[in-house]
């Protein structure tokens, strides 16, 4: 062994397949994020309900979705979910006869549990005033949860969705048990043809750091764009000061007054 | 629905009460090695040196933004070849079990988690507890060990509540490096019996138990921990009661 782990040469080579590998992967995480959060919605709404059954219900999924590993809960679907004959003679077999079916499912159920919980801790975030003073001032239900209660949701729950769409993307590294050839999949497979140990799975690596990290820096940017309203005021008197050539002390410390009395 | 005879379920329940435990074993060995390899990193990082930051940095950053499968086959495939480079043909003697590669590539991964949580309760704690123990003359030790460590776990343990729950649902993922853990066996067993909703009900079923159970525990040394702080809330209480 050489001073350096990784095999330029082979890293190289196998640089298309990892990518192939790659595009599975933000297949997989695209669709189970997509349907997990559209699942979520009414668990949440049911998770919320004032009756007693659905609230249980949700409450139930929660538990048991967010409690199981993503592991088992693929292994519980692919090799599960064949076993039931109403699934099995239904409609719905298209959905979990195949390997991406069960996968999609198993991380979709996983996400929306999470997802339910973030949502309920948004909503419940919001201060019951601006409900209140909605209320008073006519607007309706339908209007107040779109148009007053998810924008602070958003905004007081985005650092928890971050999290969770972080973790999750880790998590779907698992897929491949159920013969879906994802990234890991792809490097581990490179791994039993060359046996280089270090190679294929530090260049995956790699490409999972830089996805995620890519979905966090688009996170920073929506987090930044949802506050912008926030940074006007810190903003706007700082360059209007620096650009006075002369008299510029007395200016800049009128300025600085008047900056902190803002 | 059940075609299987009592013996053979007694066989497969004890195959799978063995798998719990090496699943069990797993875990807890890795969160200890975790928490206690967390600390320390927080201890030292928190001196502003340059490099030791960045270095911390980079550490947290790669091991937070790569899945722990990743690094359980690193660990795995090249632990031996590692173990070689770092110690020479000492190293040789060393085999690398797929238990030992799974608790040092969970307790690698969970250490970053744990640090940035420590330093930031060592961070969020008012300065005055530490001018206080300089001005009190306190050793090093008693400093961290008696006043700003105990302190700082009580502000860390949501964080660690939060952290030991998630690395749970992750410790089956060194069954994918040949452990012959509870979901192994769950999966050995469901494919025998042809019965698999049973066992991976039952699995998923015993993880929650597992992490519901201990989450009680936590919320009642949540509860110990903050004994001190409501001192002054409680007969206000009182008198709204």
């Amino acid at each position: 062994m050489t001073g350096l782990p990784i095999d330029l040469t082979l890293a190289r080579d196998s640089l298309p397949a990892l990518l192939v590998g790659l595009r599975t992967t933000v297949f997989v995480v695209a669709l189970s994020l997509l349907f997990g959060l559209a699942l979520a919605f009414p668990i949440c709404f049911a998770r919320m309900s004032k009756l007693r059954f659905p609230a249980l219900m949700a409450e139930t999924f929660v538990v048991f979705f967010r409690g199981a590993p993503v592991l088992i809960l693929l292994y519980l679907v692919y090799y599960g979910f064949g076993q039931i004959d109403a699934l099995r003679n239904g409609p719905l077999w298209i959905l979990f006869g195949s390997a991406w079916g069960c996968a999609i499912v198993a991380l979709s159920l996983n996400h929306a549990a999470y997802m339910t919980e973030i949502l309920r801790g948004s909503l419940l975030a919001v201060p019951r005033g601006i409900v209140e003073a909605s209320e008073a001032l006519g607007v309706s239900q339908r209007n107040i949860f779109l148009h007053v209660k998810m924008p602070l949701a958003i905004r007081y729950g985005l650092k928890a969705y971050q999290n969770e769409v972080v973790s999750f993307i880790k998590g779907t590294a698992v897929v491949s048990v159920v013969t879906i050839t994802d990234l890991a999949a792809v490097a581990n497979g490179i791994f039993e043809e060359t046996y280089d140990p270090f190679t294929p799975i530090l260049c995956a690596a790699a490409l999972y750091w830089a996805f995620v990290n890519l979905v966090r820096i688009g996170f920073d940017l929506w987090g930044r764009w949802l506050d912008r309203h926030k940074m006007d005021r810190e903003r706007a008197p700082v360059p209007v000061l620096q650009n006075v050539p002369t008299r510029g002390r007395l200016l800049r410390q009128i300025g600085r007054v008047r900056g902190r009395v803002l | 629905m059940t075609h299987l005879s009592l013996a053979e379920i007694n066989g497969y329940l004890r195959q799978l009460g063995e798998g719990a435990l090496i699943t069990l074993e797993l875990f807890l060995t890795s969160f200890a090695l975790a928490f206690v390899m967390g600390v320390f990193i927080a201890l030292a990082t928190l001196s502003r040196g340059r490099i030791v930051t960045a270095a911390w940095r980079i550490y947290a950053s790669i091991f937070m933004g790569v899945p722990s499968l990743l690094v359980i086959f690193l660990v795995y495939y090249g632990g031996s070849a590692m173990l070689i480079g770092l110690f020479g043909a000492w190293g040789r003697s060393i085999d690398v079990s797929p238990f030992g590669a799974g608790v040092a590539a969970l307790s690698i991964v969970y250490a970053a988690y744990i640090a940035e949580l420590v330093r930031g309760a060592i961070d969020n704690l008012p300065k005055g507890q530490f001018e206080a123990a300089r001005a009190l003359a306190l050793p090093r030790g008693v400093l961290w060990g008696k006043v700003i460590l105990p302190q700082a776990m009580r502000l860390a343990l949501p964080g660690l509540v939060n952290v030991w729950s998630f690395m749970l649902k992750e410790t089956p993922l060194v069954s994918l490096a040949g452990l012959q853990d509870l979901v192994a066996s769950a999966k050995i067993a469901a494919g025998a019996t042809k019965e698999p909703f049973i066992f991976f009900i039952a699995t998923a079923l015993l993880f929650i138990a597992f992490s519901g159970l201990t989450l009680k525990l936590a919320m009642r040394l949540e509860k110990r921990l903050d004994r001190g702080q409501n001192r002054d809330e409680a007969p206000a209480s009182e008198v709204a009661a």
